[in-house]
């Protein structure tokens, strides 16, 4: 009578019989582990007896050594999957986070990739409108939210505690729960994505379920502007909105976590004059998320509520579109402060060891990343200039704009300094430190010129700032996690990586960062508007601009030849690399720059050593 | 573990992640490519993607390991079994491309052979891991010595 009601209770009854079955076969997965725990009492004939005996483990006449038939399978597997998802241990969270980061940069990646293949032509060529909005606004979410943030906060749980003198984190329950809130945040912000891949999988081998195909990726790009994310009606809209505020929610509890273990689980030797630049840039970072992300999970309910229940608070009845913008950006631009701070400190730190001389100006530095923690909060409007908000406004902002750049100019001018008269070390990760910095210089040069209000008026909508903001954040916060993988990479893996592949690849990536955004700068210089899939028709297609678009793909191939170097570096060398037999496998005690991650790598290494008397030992 | 079983579990482990791998492809260009018809293309049953979904699995899960053990000791690129993988490999990827490529031309033949060959080299690279480490191969070959600098 009513087909197509049919077909959708068919689909609902066969999505509630596979919710069904995970759901029993996790109660089941969760039942054996516990009587697992229990020292597999239940498969033996006297357990009966004993089976109400809540104290089983002073019954077993084993002593508790002998393991039931799943923990013997654990033991085999390569790595301990129950270990992965219940520990608390602030490495393994961190680890955690790394892998993490890791998924999203390459998913993030092959979208910028296709992107850059979009442009290879004129026109809509390879994919349509559709998909390419869907991409750059996959690629701009996942890069910052899912990449960067989390690649830091990994790096905080990691080597803060070994920085200050702290045994774990101050709440490491709360620590693993703010990542294991994150995989379900990405997936929730690229459901779309994920629905279709079951879709396609049960669509290859029989009936297609159209419910599985019903979410769109999302074309809102990644500033969610209204109006225009009000009224798309594509219902993944409102899972992304969703799947943001979860991974604020995530980001805050990681923020409050660093903030605590810094206040109160310091080291007694360890005080405020004597913290080291990394905790201090990771400290402040944490402060201005505490801040920053209340206002975006605000912001995003209130654009769910415009979406679905009806209110007015970005509409024209309400407070209209620009107080989305405001508040987007009163968020936004802390959040690339965010993403940059650390990156900043982790140059800090870096940069020193490979010249063989203490960092120039340490005090500066921090006070530097703190007046960047405070005056981030104070520029949001200068991305609102091309809006047409009050002049006096935007004056107040340019210079307030204007101002930041000081602190930043500060660090710059320190670290060139910190290099002057060095023993410089040309390691994999001093070359990304060095030329993170100059790359960061463009991007910082090409940002004051954008804070001027008239030439921010022409650029606003071009490549321009596509261009300025990639020489920053692909320029020196990407670069920085490279360099901050392979300075770390004996530490986390005690194997040493292919340190010529490693500087091959440093090199590469240097290139092609700089032929893949430079173009853009010109295009954009050019008037060529960003987010356009095809600039066949644009107003006044200039003759250069195919060229100028081929050498940026071809600069994005370099990258990505670049990455691919690296991963398959590291996985080789944390496979079958050599082993690290030292606690100070960069020589820092030399020169006086052995810090305190290291010590404590050399104290676990002498502890193996004394626990280890002879052969070859199990990873 | 012997050696052809260690080969069908890292094939089986392969397979899950080359699956994967074309699975967000294919996904990820909204169909533009087509990798089902391209699999199933490239399996000789065109038009039936079940049946060749199923004969790609097989043979990647048992022929190709198979073969990839026989062949171990004359692969290049020796002796890690997972750069040999990646060498075994490239030539399946080869195969894949010309046989599966269909009607695609244009610019987004370059991302239909960058992206598969990703794909292949995951393929290989875990088979090769996986084979080497439940065959001791790996750990035979470079062992993590227990801190030779000790006096
Ligand atoms: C391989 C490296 C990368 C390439 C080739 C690349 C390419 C691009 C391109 C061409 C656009 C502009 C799309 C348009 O306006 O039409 C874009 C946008 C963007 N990218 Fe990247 N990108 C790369 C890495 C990164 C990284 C590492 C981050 C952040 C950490 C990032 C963040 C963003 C953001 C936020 C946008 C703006 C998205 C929007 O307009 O909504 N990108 N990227
Ligand atoms: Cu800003």
């Amino acid at each position: 009578m009513f087909p197509a009601l049919q077909a959708t209770l068919a689909e609902s009854i066969a999505a509630i019989l596979v919710v069904g079955a995970l759901l029993f076969g996790a109660g089941w997965l969760s039942r054996t582990i516990r009587s697992d725990g229990r020292g597999g009492a239940r498969g033996r004939a006297g357990s009966r007896a004993n089976g109400r005996n809540r104290a089983g483990d002073a019954s077993r006449s084993d002593g508790g050594t002998r393991a039931s038939r799943l923990t013997r399978l654990r033991a085999r597997l390569p790595y301990d999957p129950i270990r992965w998802l219940t520990t608390v241990n602030h490495r393994d969270v961190g680890t955690l986070y790394f892998a993490f980061a890791l998924v999203a940069a390459l998913w993030g990646g092959t979208d910028a990739l296709m992107i850059r293949t979009e442009l290879l032509t004129p026109g809509t060529t390879v994919w349509d409108e559709q998909t390419y909005n869907a991409l750059f606004t996959t690629h701009g979410l996942t890069m910052l939210f899912f990449f960067v943030t989390p690649a830091f906060t990994g790096v905080a749980n990691y080597f803060l505690p070994l920085f200050v003198g702290a045994d774990e984190m101050a709440f490491p329950r709360v620590n693993a729960l703010a990542f294991w809130l994150l995989p379900p945040s990405l997936l929730l912000v690229r459901a779309g994505l994920v629905t279709e891949v079951f879709g396609k999988a049960v669509a290859a081998l029989g009936p297609r379920l159209e419910v599985l195909f019903l979410l769109e990726p999302p074309t809102t790009g990644w500033t969610m502007y209204a109006p225009l994310s009000i009224m798309q009606a594509n219902p993944q809209v409102d899972l992304m909105l969703l799947g943001l505020h979860l991974s604020g929610v995530a980001t805050i509890l990681g923020a409050v976590n660093i903030i605590v273990t810094v206040l109160v689980d310091r080291d007694p030797e360890v005080t405020w004059a004597t913290i080291d630049i990394l905790s201090w840039t990771l400290f402040t970072t944490a402060g201005i998320i505490l801040f920053a992300f209340p206002v975006l999970g605000s912001a995003l309910v209130m654009l769910v509520m415009d979406r679905n229940f009806g209110t007015t608070f970005f509409l024209v009845e309400g407070g209209g579109p620009i107080l989305w913008q405001h508040l987007f950006w009163f968020f936004g631009h802390p959040e690339v402060y965010i993403l940059v701070l650390p990156a900043f400190g982790l140059v800090s730190l870096i940069l020193p060891k490979f010249a063989g001389r203490t960092l120039f100006g340490f005090k500066f530095i921090v006070y530097s990343t703190l007046a960047i923690g405070v005056l981030s909060f104070g520029v949001w409007a200068h991305h609102m200039f091309a809006t047409g908000i009050d002049p006096r406004l935007q004056s107040s902002f340019m210079a307030v704009t204007l101002a930041i750049a000081v602190p930043s100019a500060v660090k710059t001018f320190n670290w060139i300094t910190t290099l002057w008269n060095g023993k410089i070390r040309l390691t994999a990760p001093m070359i990304l430190c060095i030329g993170g910095v100059g790359l960061f210089v463009v991007g910082g040069v090409t940002g004051v010129v954008l804070a001027s209000i008239p030439v921010d008026r022409v650029l606003h909508g071009t490549y321009y700032v596509v261009g300025h903001f990639h020489f920053i954040v692909m320029g020196v916060i990407a670069m920085m996690v490279f360099a901050a993988s392979y300075y770390w990479f004996p530490l986390l893996t005690r194997r040493m990586y292919d340190r010529r592949m490693a500087r091959v690849q440093a090199y590469t990536l240097i290139i092609g960062v700089f032929v893949t955004f430079f173009p853009m700068l010109l295009l954009g210089m050019g008037g060529h508007p960003r987010r356009w899939a095809e600039y066949a028709s644009a107003l006044g297609v200039h003759p250069t601009w195919p060229v100028l678009h081929w050498t940026a793909t071809g600069g994005a191939a370099i990258i990505g030849i670049s990455v691919t170097l690296w991963l398959f570096n590291v996985a080789q060398s944390a496979r079958v690399g050599t082993p690290v037999t030292t606690g100070d496998p960069w020589d820092l005690k030399e020169t006086g720059q052995f810090s305190r991650e290291w010590a404590w790598f050399e104290e676990r290494l002498a502890e193996r050593r004394r626990r280890t008397t002879s052969g070859t030992e199990e990873d | 573990m012997n050696k052809p079983t260690s080969a069908i579990v890292g094939g089986a482990a392969g397979v899950s992640v080359l699956s994967v791998a074309l699975l967000l492809i294919e996904v990820e260009t909204r169909s533009r490519i087509g990798l089902f018809a391209v699999v199933a293309r490239f399996v000789g049953v065109p038009g039936n993607q079940a049946l060749g979904f199923l004969l790609f699995v097989a043979a990647g899960t048992i022929a190709w390991p198979l073969v990839f053990v026989a062949l171990e000791a004359y692969l290049p690129l020796g002796p890690d079994p997972a750069i040999r993988g990646v060498g075994f490999a490239l030539p399946l990827w080869v195969a894949f491309v010309l046989l599966g490529r269909g009607e695609l031309s244009g610019a987004i033949l370059i991302v239909f052979g960058v992206l598969t060959l990703f794909a292949h080299v995951a393929y290989g690279f875990t088979l090769g891991a996986v084979y080497g480490r439940l065959s001791g191969e790996t750990e035979a070959r470079r062992p993590m010595p227990a801190y030779p600098d000790e006096e």
